[in-house]
């Protein structure tokens, strides 16, 4: 009886903070051997950074980590590792110059290896293959592998050790539905094998159809640990969510106009691959459409096909005719603002600049006008109160929250016909955060159509008249997210 | 401002080395930097042998600041450099056979070939890594060598002398040479010229939208392209435009000092202008700075090598640690830790 209290992996009162945020407060709970124990959470509910600490790459402020009975030293991977914590990263952590078997190899540490070493330290490997009933061929490269097959070349990195806890950090999010059944097949053979299985997953029904036992992290805290037989999907979306936000006052008044209509689009990622598929959707001038879905699955993509800058293979028309950003006001708010929003190196002006410059108001001939331009971007600055000095200041210099204002004034200076935002409140506080919803809406009354993406469900039935789900490239329509929140209404 | 500032530290540290540099040369410290001092500002023959140094040097110095502002690294400003000059040493030919003081403006049509055939140099590169996605590093470099290759062809082939006994040019008529101002020194209008192109880059660069656009491209070029500026196209300009400068300053050389070309003609006056955009932090009027810092530390250190073993070779010592103080000093700005980013999803 003692045995069994004591054996599985353990974490108690963990605590870590990031500067001023809080990733995990006062975290406790226990991983048995023998089960599947899924990890839910929204994004940034804190889910990666306790995989972390557990995998030794992130180290707690305070709290312990026990395994069998024994503490884990934390924030050491290599001892982790080393006492049998595997952990499947989502990216994964492969040399894909090198063959199968030398990825296998170079897993097994410490040590140098020659070229002999290889095939014996590729065997551990190889033979938990043949046991999952996986036929590989070791000197094949791994750059010529699917994506599916890489991950079970991930997972098969991890089984060449001696293995006792394995953490799969959202491994269907890359997969197709039929390789999501054999991962399925190959966790339920790993929970009978004895091991610890843990699972970072945010889909409810993978989570209730796999899992035996299921722990709920919300902005940093726990929220509720359960065996599966005890929750439903409406519990689960409570936990995950808290309280589901009040329904929508019904709008009036506003007339709909036909505006952005998309049909069957495609739209390519930076690699060649398909981030968007067949995707067919309206948004009506005066309409919000909120599209959801956690971060990757071809938000950017499609975003930056309805601006326009992103070619795109289908039906995409504006009040019938072509998107064309010279004919129509286009406005976005990128989702990475230091990578697609700022630039870094420049003052808040010269950023507010991005758009204007193309104002006829603050141009002369060739030039810019300087007297307009001081003055339109001091009014921009405080119209969205920006906290700076002065608008010569170097943007590098502000608050996260401070540049997203400066990228969200930008976009919303003037009424566009189409806006598209992504996460635009991302870092921003209460009061900002209100006031652009407010803009966001302003823009919406006064006829603009407004494609929303965000991975904060609050937002997105905040502000969206309709709603709309992005997963692996295709657009759901709400009915799932219905049935994920219970009742809505 | 905090450019200038930098600047003045920047210069502060490299008479630092200076210093230090003569030192390890074993030369007596303040009998050398008299030389080095009276060589660069003694009297107007020195005060101009400093400006007519700095002439090329700014030239090309500014080529690169259009160049690296934009984000594209040209490295081949010497190759531009050269190609313009052998296009207007080619004008220059017809010139001369047509009876040149006959046309007017000639030195002008010289100086205009000039900087076309640096467009043009700078362009083929420019357009590898726009379209083919060559680095511009490696390319330039590589054009460098070919463009050395091509002087050698056109001097001993279709530009050689009509004696055909030396492999160079024949020397340009007075009529073309461009304008000086004193009949003892060699000051010409192309340091006018020069200062004057500092004037109108900067200008350019912060006064007007395509100078903005520029900059931003080089700042960063994903946020231009979600804004709907084509950051390729703007490089492509940017290269041109940068080779024109250099193509200038072969022109400058050419029409201002030496009147005809030979293999000599290359001084690495192309390469040279690199530090000098470095020190002046590729800000036009900074780099007009330090293209005369580092005309007058030419001037002085010839001063110099009259009277000690230690010659030149100093100021690529100072050149060198421009270029290492540049990289380190955005090193450690990179380095500095940006303000705290807050939390990825706010309570609400």
């Amino acid at each position: 009886m003692d045995m069994t209290a004591k054996s599985g992996l353990h974490v108690e009162n963990i605590v870590k903070r990031f500067g001023t945020l809080t990733a995990l407060e006062n975290v406790s709970a226990s991983f048995r051997p023998g089960e599947i124990h899924a990890v839910l959470g929204e994004n940034g509910a804190g889910k990666s950074t306790l995989m972390g600490i557990l995998s030794g790459f992130v180290v707690p402020d305070s709290g312990t980590v026990m395994l069998n009975g024994n503490p884990v030293p934390v924030g050491r991977p290599f001892d982790c590792k080393r006492l049998g914590i595997e952990m499947i990263h989502q990216h994964f952590t492969l040399v894909s110059e090198f063959t199968i078997a030398e990825n296998f190899a170079l897993s097994r540490l410490p040590g140098l290896m020659s070229s002999s070493e290889v095939s014996a330290r590729a065997e551990p490997s190889l033979a938990a293959a043949t046991r999952l009933g996986w036929e590989l061929e070791p000197g094949r490269r791994v750059s010529s592998l699917s994506v599916g097959a890489q991950q079970r070349i991930e997972i098969l990195k991890a089984l060449g050790g001696d293995a006792q806890v394995i953490i799969f950090d959202e491994p269907t999010a890359v997969l197709s539905p039929d390789e999501v059944e054999d991962l399925f097949r190959v966790l339920r053979q790993l929970k009978t094998d004895g091991h610890v299985v843990i699972l970072i997953a945010h889909k409810l029904s993978e989570v209730l159809s796999i899992a035996d036992h299921v722990t709920v992290l919300r902005r940093g805290k726990w929220i509720a640990s359960a065996p599966i037989a005890e929750v439903d999907e409406r519990k689960l979306a409570e936990w995950m969510v808290g309280e589901l936000p009040p329904p929508l006052p019904e709008r009036k008044g506003t007339k709909l106009v036909p505006g952005l209509v998309g049909q069957d689009l495609t739209v390519l990622g930076d690699r060649g691959e398909a981030a968007i598929k067949n995707c067919s959707f309206e948004i009506k001038r005066g309409e919000i459409l909120g599209i959801g879905g956690v971060d990757g699955n071809g938000q950017l993509e499609l975003a930056e096909a309805l601006v326009a800058v992103r070619p795109v293979a289908g039906a995409l028309s504006f009040a019938g005719k072509q998107v064309n950003a010279e004919e129509m006001r286009i406005s976005y708010v990128p989702q990475d603002r230091q990578h697609d929003g700022l630039a870094m190196g420049m003052t808040i002006e010269e950023n507010l600049l991005i758009t204007g410059h193309r104002k006829p108001m603050l141009r002369k001939g060739p030039f810019l006008n300087f007297r307009a331009l001081h003055q339109w971007a001091n009014e921009l600055v405080k119209r969205f109160s920006v906290k700076a000095n002065s608008p010569a200041d170097r943007v590098a210099g502000l608050s996260g929250g401070n540049q997203q204002k400066v990228v969200v004034s930008r976009a919303l200076d003037e009424q566009p016909d189409l806006l598209v935002v992504v996460n635009p409140t991302r870092g921003l506080d209460i009061r900002a955060t209100e006031y652009v919803h407010s803009k966001i809406q302003e823009a919406r009354d006064a006829g603009a159509a407004v494609a929303l993406f965000s991975t904060d469900l609050d937002e997105i039935y905040t502000l969206a008249d309709r709603v709309m789900f992005l997963s692996r490239g295709e657009l759901i329509a709400d009915t799932g997210a219905e049935s994920l929140l219970g009742a809505k209404a | 401002m905090n450019g200038f500032l930098r600047f003045g530290l920047l210069l502060a540290g490299l008479i630092v080395v200076l210093l230090l540099t003569l030192a390890a040369f074993q030369l007596p410290i303040v009998d050398s930097v008299k030389l080095i001092f009276d060589g660069a500002f003694s009297d107007k023959f020195a005060w101009s042998r400093s400006a007519v140094k700095m002439t090329p040097l700014l030239l090309t110095g500014l080529g690169m600041v259009i160049a690296w502002r934009a984000g594209v690294y040209n490295i081949g400003g010497e190759g531009q450099f050269v190609v313009g000059a052998i296009f207007g040493a080619a004008v220059g030919k017809g010139l001369i056979g047509a009876n040149a003081a006959a046309i007017p403006g000639g030195s002008l049509l010289v100086l205009v070939v000039c900087a076309i055939g640096g467009a043009l140099w700078a362009w083929i590169a420019g357009w590898l890594y726009v379209r083919r996605g060559v680095e511009v590093v490696i390319s330039t470099i590589l054009l460098n060598f070919i463009a050395i290759q091509l002087l050698g062809f056109a001097v001993s082939g279709p530009l050689q002398e009509q004696k055909r006994q030396v492999p160079q040019t024949d020397l340009l008529p007075e009529s073309l040479m461009l304008a000086r101002f004193d009949r003892q020194t060699d000051v010409h209008l192309g340091t006018v010229l020069a200062l004057v192109m500092a004037v109108v880059l900067t200008i350019f660069l912060y006064r007007t939208v395509a100078g903005y656009r520029l900059r931003l491209v080089g700042d960063n070029p994903k946020v231009a392209r979600v804004n709907y500026i084509d950051p390729g196209r703007v490089q492509l300009s940017a290269m041109a435009l940068s080779g024109a400068m250099c193509g200038l300053a072969g022109g400058v050389e050419y029409l201002g000092l030496v009147g005809q070309l030979g293999t000599t003609f290359p001084q690495q006056w192309g390469f040279l202008g690199i530090p000098v955009a470095l020190l002046g932090g590729l800000n036009p009027m900074l780099t007009a700075g330090a293209a005369f810092f580092f005309g007058a530390l030419f001037a002085g250190t010839e001063n110099l090598a009259r009277f000690t073993p230690a010659g030149t070779t100093i100021v690529y010592v100072i050149q060198a640690t421009a270029v290492l103080a540049y990289v380190g000093l955005n090193g450690l700005r990179k380095a500095r830790p940006k303000p705290e980013e807050e939390s990825a999803s706010t309570p609400s």
